[in-house]
């Protein structure tokens, strides 16, 4: 492992509608790594997911600090105002808990990401789409019905849609909101399995409430106590 | 509480339920007693060919074929006038407006929607009066200027149902888009106007119904008893509503009395399609009964 | 350039808003500016206070704000226990499938067009009135009313039905559970806690029989003088303006159809708000 900085947290405080969530917290993430975020339910941790984005409600939550992520290297204060947070969520993909994919095709689920980019070539859509399905080893199960409505896949197929869609941007950070936490065990395995194998090409921020799963697949835990996190083993 | 309270409670309330629904079973009934004998294509289109009338080549003089066509035309156009407009509003509202410019915008919506249509009525004669005097000399109350305000009749309905659609829409799906870098405009188009499709549909075929029925703002503003199909936007024009109105005060003879439980009859066909379809879409019909006419 | 067209979209809605909100102010300019000269000659306070005579000069529409009054509120007090009623039944009394007929009947009486009421009313209900009490031609606040209260019976009995169907389930397994029947959760639990929608249907409904033109000019036989009793004819403010808007358009005669606008555009703000004073506790849950 290749100690490089990725995200950098300094000193974060939250606060939802009065209620405290974050009060300077503090994090190191380094490249290529799955960082799980743990602690009981309640407690913030999906909010926290959603400062590295950007994806809060900024009408009735407030949050100070700073976060930096570095993209290809570069550190980019993701709160500046004149970095745009569509820009930052096409490098930060987000992934959650209930499998969302749109009422739409497979195919087109998968491309949504692309269009919204404004990238509309038919043939480079068709390659990244592919190669997105592929990463979340989805591709064999589906590249015969692409054009069917993805709502009748299963429930973990769905899931690894969604990572699909996610990836397809190629994003450096994914964030994963309690990913296998509405599938049967044998689905959920399989997305672990995943997730450890795109350690090459992101970095992962997952919340997780199975301990079992953090021991299997997670480099580094971090433990929200009191707004802070404190990190432990491995 | 004793027996005799509790029964004369239950009877009292399924008196009221069974005869208010008798009275309209007995309303319909009796259209249909008295109309659908005369209903027929001589009646509707005289004695043109019904093709030649549909296309327009022969002038229908008689017969119910011009009202009919004039309110297809008129709803056509009102809607056609409403529905960007109104839908553009309700996304506003929705998505933008917050706090303080909400409730004040929607204040304003509220009055449009209560305010009686033959005040609106009296608002498009007046403005085809204010035209008259100052810019065009040649406009008059016409099938232009019912358009304008059978529009405006039925903007609230579709500013409301469109709004209502799209904050009815979850959180959850909300936030797919924006995390996958759609921009908030984006987000709209591509998800949250698909999603809230149907409530916004059913809010516009219930608009298309209101114009079809309303009788005050077009006898206001340019509906007449007899001018064939009109050819022009500048023109006055017949419609279903006020030929039924007419008739019911100004018949001259039985024939003439048929023709208007006739026309009743197919004002109601229509009216129930309209009805139907929007029940379909959406079961949220009930916002019309409470924003209705 | 792709920020700017987002930003034009979005000055596209926003204008749309606006521009419907200005409807709404711009019926009411348009009302004030025509009844002006009337205003210039302070002349409005006059003529709602005083009666119609346009043979003698005199243009006040003091029997069209009465005979507003006197049809819209005895249709309103006709139509009251009727949705009190349909809406228990709907809500509380009628098995399942039978409160869901009844709903979807009610509803359906929603959509019939005002102008198919009335002309019912002229050929079935007119002449039964004359018949029966003996009245003239039929055409008086009597006839007006009842058909008022057929009209905006549906509206306000589903505004019942919402307030009542909003009763907390576990208010009503209280009374349950104490060994109350459905009467005694009616009366005791579900109106109490619905009074709001019930005023709010009675506005709502007051409202709408008030606006009314068609039932009033069909039905009321339209004479310009304040009716004694129900079996008298009347005229109401939406029906004279009906019945004078093709006059010359500088008479006083045409000038008078303004305040009869304004009027009306005045009660109809008023409902509005009453029924959003009634509304906030919920609207605010809702944000």
């Amino acid at each position: 492992m290749d100690n490089k900085l990725k995200i950098s947290i300094n000193d974060l405080h939250f606060s939802y509608k009065d209620k405290s969530v974050l009060s300077g917290a503090s994090l190191r993430i380094m490249e290529n790594t799955i960082n799980a975020i743990v602690g009981p339910s309640g407690i913030g941790k999906s909010t926290f997911l959603t400062t590295l984005n950007r994806l809060w409600d900024t009408t009735s939550a407030e949050m100070t600090g700073k976060i930096e992520i570095f993209f290809h290297g570069v550190p980019q204060d993701i709160y500046d105002p004149r970095f745009p947070e569509t820009t930052l969520r096409r490098k930060v993909g987000m992934v959650f808990q209930a499998p969302n994919p749109l009422p739409m095709s497979i195919f087109r689920n998968v491309a949504f990401p692309l269009k919204l980019a404004g990238k509309t070539s038919r043939g480079e859509t068709e390659e990244s789409v592919e190669k997105a399905l592929r990463q979340a080893f989805l591709w064999d199960e589906v590249k015969d019905r692409l054009h069917k409505d993805a709502l009748l896949l299963s429930g973990g197929q769905q899931q690894r849609l969604c990572i699909a869609r996610a990836l397809v941007l190629a994003p450096e950070v994914l964030l994963l909101d309690e990913p296998t936490s509405s599938l049967d065990e044998k689905a959920g395995a399989v997305i672990e399995e995943l997730l450890v194998e795109l350690k090459k090409n992101c970095t992962m921020v997952i919340v997780s409430h199975y301990l079992a799963q953090v021991d299997r697949i997670a480099d580094t835990v971090h433990e929200l106590v009191g707004g802070k996190f404190v990190t432990g083993r491995r | 509480m004793t027996g005799w309270f509790s029964k004369t409670i239950r009877i009292f309330s399924w008196a009221c339920g069974m005869a208010f629904t008798s009275i309209i079973f007995f309303f319909i009934g009796y259209l249909l007693y008295r109309g659908a004998g005369s209903l027929s294509l001589k009646l509707i289109f005289e004695n043109t060919g019904v093709i030649d009338a549909v296309l327009l080549r022969k002038q229908v003089l008689g017969g119910l074929f011009p009202a009919i066509a004039g309110t297809i035309i008129l709803v056509l156009l009102s809607v056609g006038i409403a529905v960007p407009i109104g839908v553009a509003a309700g996304i506003h509202m929705a998505e933008y407006a917050r706090g303080r410019w909400k409730e004040a915008l929607g204040f304003f919506f509220d009055i449009l929607a209560s305010v009686p249509s033959i005040v609106i009525g009296l608002f498009g004669l007046s403005l085809s009066v204010y035209l008259h005097r100052t810019f065009f000399p040649k406009l008059y109350p016409s099938l232009i200027i019912s358009a304008l305000s059978l529009a405006v009749l039925v903007l609230p309905y579709i500013i409301r149902s469109t709004q209502y659609a799209l904050e009815s829409i979850p959180e959850s799906t909300r936030i797919i888009a924006p995390a996958l870098g759609a921009s908030r405009l984006q987000n709209i188009l591509y998800v949250l106007i698909p999603r809230a499709s149907s409530g916004i549909l059913g809010g516009i075929v219930l608009a298309v119904g209101r114009c079809a029925e309303d009788t005050a703002v077009i006898m206001l503003t340019g509906a007449v008893a007899f001018a064939g199909v009109s050819r022009s936007l500048f023109s006055g024009y017949e419609a279903l509503p006020f030929y039924i109105y007419y008739i019911s005060s100004q018949y001259a003879d039985p024939a003439e009395l048929a023709e208007g439980y006739a026309a009743s009859l197919i004002l109601l066909a229509i009216c129930a399609v309209f009805f139907g379809v929007s029940f379909i879409i959406q079961k949220g019909v009930e916002s019309r009964a409470l924003y209705g006419p | 350039m792709k920020a700017l067209t987002e930003k034009s979209v979005v000055a596209v809605f926003r204008g749309s808003a606006f521009l419907s909100a200005g409807a709404a102010a711009l019926i009411l300019g348009f009302l004030l500016v025509f009844g002006l000269p009337l205003f210039r000659e302070g002349r409005i306070f006059s003529l709602v206070t005083t009666m119609w005579a346009p043979a003698e000069g005199r243009y006040g529409i003091l029997p069209m704000l009465a005979g507003t009054a006197a049809i819209a509120s005895l249709g309103v007090v006709l139509s009251i226990p009727l949705s009190f009623g349909a809406a228990a039944l709907i809500s509380v009394f009628a098995p399942r499938r039978w409160g869901r007929f009844f709903r979807a009947v009610f509803l359906m009486a929603t959509g019939i067009p005002t102008v198919i009421y009335g002309f019912v009313g002229i050929f079935l209900l007119a002449p039964f009135v004359r018949e029966f009490f003996d009245a003239g031609s039929g055409l008086c606040v009597l006839s007006a009313a009842l058909m008022l209260a057929v009209l905006v019976t549906p509206t306000m009995t589903i505004f019942f039905v919402h307030g009542f169907d909003r009763t907390p389930r576990s208010y009503l397994q209280a009374v349950d559970a104490l060994g109350g029947n459905d009467v005694q959760k009616l009366l005791y639990v579900i109106l109490p806690g619905a009074w709001r929608h019930i005023i709010g249907g009675i506005t709502l409904a007051a409202g709408r029989a008030q606006g009314d033109t068609l039932l009033a000019l069909m039905l009321s036989g339209n004479a310009a003088r304040i009716p004694g009793e129900p079996l008298e004819s009347a005229r109401t403010l939406t029906a004279h303006i009906a019945l004078v808007f093709a006059a010359d358009h500088e008479s006083p005669e045409f000038l008078s159809i303004f305040v009869c606008g304004l009027m009306l555009y005045l009660f109809s703000t008023l409902t509005v708000v009453v029924l959003r004073r009634l509304e906030a506790p919920f609207r605010r849950q809702h944000r």
